[in-house]
C-alpha cells in the first residue's frame, strides 16, 4: 500500500509530518514523504510517478483551505487518479471552527476522509478500516 | 581591487541601499565607542549578560521597544530580523513598511534593517550606546550585515547550517556556505579597527529533540568556519533540553571542546564565550506557569555558566509579545541572576565522558571527507547524514536519526541513521531507554516529549 504525503502550501511546519511517516511505516505503509512547503501539482505528480494508493495531504497553518479549492479541477487534468483515496489532516482552518462545518466542506473539495484536529493514531485506524471496507487493501 | 571588495560592491550597489559609503563606515567603526561591542562586554563582564529578543517594523516602535529594556537594566539590545528581509525580498519589505507607517498597525515581524539603512539605524544604535545583537534566520546575509555592521551592531548571529536547517526547504546549502564565507570576511577585517566584532552560532537549531552531540558538533564546526577566515570572538550556544543535568554536562562539554578545536587550528587566541537559550520548544499557554518556566531556564543557565542568556516571555505561547512583557522578563531575569548565590558544583563524568566520545566520533568523520575545504567536508556531511538533525524541514536532511527522552527527561538517541555514534555510546544511550514499547506507542511517547512544559 502506497501513500504520498506532505505539508501543503507555504506552511512549514514539519514535526507531525516527520511523525505521519514515521506511524505510517510502523503501519506497513510504503511512504513518498514531500516533506513541508509541498504545493498541489507536486502531489499529484507523485502520485502518478509512484502510482500512490492514497494521497495524504496535511496543513498546520491552516492554508489548506484555500489550496483546496483547486483540488478537484487539478486531479481532473491527471488520467490516471481515479482510484486515489484523499485525505486530508491537521488544522484545517485559518482562526477556529469546528469540525461539523469543516468535514462538509473538504467533501465538497473531493477528499474521501478528513481529519480536522483528530489524534493521528485515531485518524490512521480510521483510513485502514476504510482501506479494508473498500477492499483496497 | 581584492576580489572581496568586487563582490561588496556588487552587493551594495542596488536600489534598495543609499549610497553606501566605504570609508565613512570604516571610520565610524575605528571610532567607535567600545560600549556598542559585545566583545568588550564579554572581557570585562562580572555577571551573565542578558538579551531580549525583539523587533518592530517602525523606528518610532524599535526605539519605544528599546527604551523599555533600558529601563529593565538590559545588556545586550536585540533587533530581530523582519521574515521578507530574511528572505532577500526588500521589495515587500519595504511595501509593509510603508503601510505599518501609515496605518500603526504592525505588518512586518521585525526590523526591516535594509529598508532603514545604515545611517537610521545608527542613528539609534549610538543613542542607547548599549551591545546590539543581530536576529534574524537569513541563507544569504550579505546586504544585510553589510547595513548592520555600518549601523553599529557588532553582535551577529547565525551561520550556514544553523541559520538553514531548521528554517528552509531547499535554499542550496552549498551557497549558504559561501555567502557566509562573506559574512565571516567582512566582520573578520572590521575587526582589526577596534574590539571584535562577535559572531554566534544558533544552536537552539529545530528545537525539537535534538540530541547533544548534533548540538555540539554543529556548533563547533560553525565556531571553526568562523574561525579559519579571521573572527576572534566566537559565541556557541544551546537551548534547554528539558533535563538539568543533561544542560549541565552540554555545557561543559561545549565548553572543553570549543577550546579543544579552536587550538586545533592555532586559533587559541579567539575568546570564546557560552550562550544559552531560555526553553525554546512550545510554552505553556498560561502565562503564569510561562514565568516560572523562564525562572527555571535562568536558574539552569546559572548553572551551566553561561555567558549570556536569551530570554523568553510570558506571552510565548500567543504571538508577538508586547514591549511591556518583554521587558518583565529582562527585570525579573537580572533580579533572579542577582539573587541566585552559592551554586553548587555538579559533575557529572559518565555523562561527560560518553558525550565527548560521540561528537569527539562525528567530528572525526567530518575532517575524513575526501573534500578539499572544511564547508565542502561540512556539506558532503550533512549530504550523508553523517550529520542529522531531528526535525528539518530542508530535503538535505537526512531525517534517519531518531531521539526520545529517558525517565529523567534526558534526550537519547534511539536509531543512529549514518551518524557516527560510537557503538558504546549507542547501547549507553539506548539502556536509559524503554525500548520494548511499539511504534505507535513511541509515537505518542515523542509527541509528548516534544511539548514536555506544555
Amino acid at each position: 500500500m502506497k501513500v504520498v504525503t506532505g505539508v501543503v502550501g507555504n506552511d512549514i511546519h514539519v514535526v507531525a509530518n516527520r511523525l505521519i511517516e514515521l506511524s505510517l511505516n510502523a503501519r506497513g505503509f510504503e511512504v513518498f514523504n514531500l516533506g513541508v512547503n509541498t504545493y498541489l501539482e507536486e502531489f499529484f505528480d507523485a502520485a502518478v510517478e509512484t502510482n500512490a494508493d492514497v494521497l495524504l495531504i496535511s496543513s498546520l497553518n491552516g492554508e489548506a483551505e484555500g489550496w483546496s479549492r483547486e483540488v478537484k479541477l487539478l486531479r481532473s487534468k491527471y488520467k490516471t487518479l481515479d482510484k486515489l483515496v484523499m485525505v486530508i489532516g491537521g488544522n484545517l482552518v485559518v482562526g477556529t471552527a469546528d469540525a461539523e462545518t469543516i468535514v462538509p466542506k473538504y467533501k465538497k473539495y473531493g477528499f474521501d476522509l478528513i481529519f480536522h484536529q483528530v489524534d493521528l493514531n485515531t485518524g490512521l485506524d480510521t483510513l485502514e478500516e476504510y482501506l479494508k471496507e473498500r477492499k483496497i487493501v | 581591487m581584492s576580489l572581496l571588495q568586487q563582490e561588496r560592491e556588487i552587493i551594495l550597489s542596488n536600489e534598495h541601499v543609499d549610497n553606501f559609503d566605504f570609508a565613512e563606515v570604516e571610520d565610524f567603526i575605528r571610532n567607535a565607542d567600545k560600549n556598542l561591542f559585545i566583545s568588550h562586554h564579554f572581557k570585562n563582564k562580572k555577571k551573565m549578560l542578558v538579551q531580549p529578543r525583539g523587533g518592530f517594523p517602525t523606528y518610532k516602535k524599535q526605539f519605544a521597544l528599546n527604551e523599555f529594556f533600558v529601563e529593565a537594566n538590559v545588556d545586550v539590545l536585540p533587533l530581530t530580523i523582519d521574515s521578507n528581509t530574511r528572505l532577500n525580498d526588500y521589495a515587500t519589505a519595504k511595501k509593509m513598511l510603508l503601510l505599518s507607517e501609515e496605518n500603526d498597525v504592525d505588518m512586518l515581524n521585525g526590523y526591516p534593517l535594509v529598508t532603514h539603512g545604515y545611517r537610521a539605524t545608527r542613528k539609534m544604535v549610538t543613542h542607547f550606546n548599549k551591545p546590539v545583537s543581530l536576529r534574524h534566520g537569513t541563507p544569504d546575509a550579505r546586504l544585510l550585515i553589510e547595513t548592520a555592521l555600518a549601523s553599529g551592531i557588532f553582535d551577529i548571529e547565525g551561520g550556514p547550517i544553523t541559520y538553514l536547517l531548521p528554517y528552509s526547504k531547499n535554499f542550496p546549502l552549498d551557497k549558504a556556505f559561501l555567502y557566509w564565507k562573506y559574512v565571516e570576511k567582512i566582520c573578520a577585517n572590521y575587526s582589526k579597527l577596534n574590539e571584535p566584532i562577535n559572531r554566534e552560532s544558533f544552536g537552539a537549531l529545530t528545537a525539537t529533540l535534538v540530541p547533544p552531540a548534533i548540538t555540539i558538533t554543529i556548533q563547533l564546526l560553525e565556531m571553526l568556519l568562523s574561525l579559519e577566515e579571521g573572527v576572534k570572538s566566537f559565541s556557541v550556544s544551546f537551548s534547554q533540553t528539558g533535563s538539568m543535568n543533561q544542560d549541565i554536562v552540554m555545557g561543559a562539554v561545549i565548553k572543553k571542546l570549543s577550546r579543544h578545536y579552536a587550538s586545533s587550528i592555532n586559533c587559541s587566541d579567539a575568546t570564546i564565550n557560552l550562550v544559552y537559550h531560555q526553553w525554546m520548544g512550545a510554552f505553556p499557554t498560561n502565562k503564569d506557569f510561562a514565568e516560572q518556566l523562564i525562572n527555571m531556564s535562568t536558574v539552569i543557565a546559572a548553572m551551566v555558566g553561561a555567558d549570556k542568556i536569551i530570554t523568553k516571555t510570558r506571552e510565548e505561547a500567543s504571538g508577538i509579545p508586547t514591549k511591556e512583557a518583554n521587558a518583565k522578563t529582562v527585570a525579573n531575569t537580572q533580579y533572579t541572576l542577582g539573587i541566585l548565590n552559592g551554586l553548587p558544583k555538579i559533575v557529572d563524568e559518565e555523562e561527560e565522558e560518553i558525550l565527548t566520545l560521540e561528537v569527539n566520533a562525528i567530528m572525526e568523520a567530518v575532517f575524513n571527507d575526501s573534500a578539499d575545504t572544511l564547508w565542502r567536508k561540512v556539506f558532503n556531511s550533512i549530504k550523508s547524514g553523517v550529520i542529522d538533525v531531528p526535525f528539518s524541514p530542508h530535503i538535505i536532511n537526512h531525517n534517519e536519526m531518531i531521539t526520545i527522552r529517558d525517565a529523567k527527561k534526558n534526550i537519547r538517541i534511539i536509531k543512529r541513521g549514518n551518524v557516527p555514534i560510537p557503538d558504546r555510546c549507542f547501547l549507553y544511550e539506548k539502556a536509559q531507554c524503554d525500548l520494548t514499547k511499539d511504534t505507535t506507542s513511541m509515537v505518542n511517547d515523542i509527541i509528548h516529549d516534544i511539548g514536555i512544559m506544555q
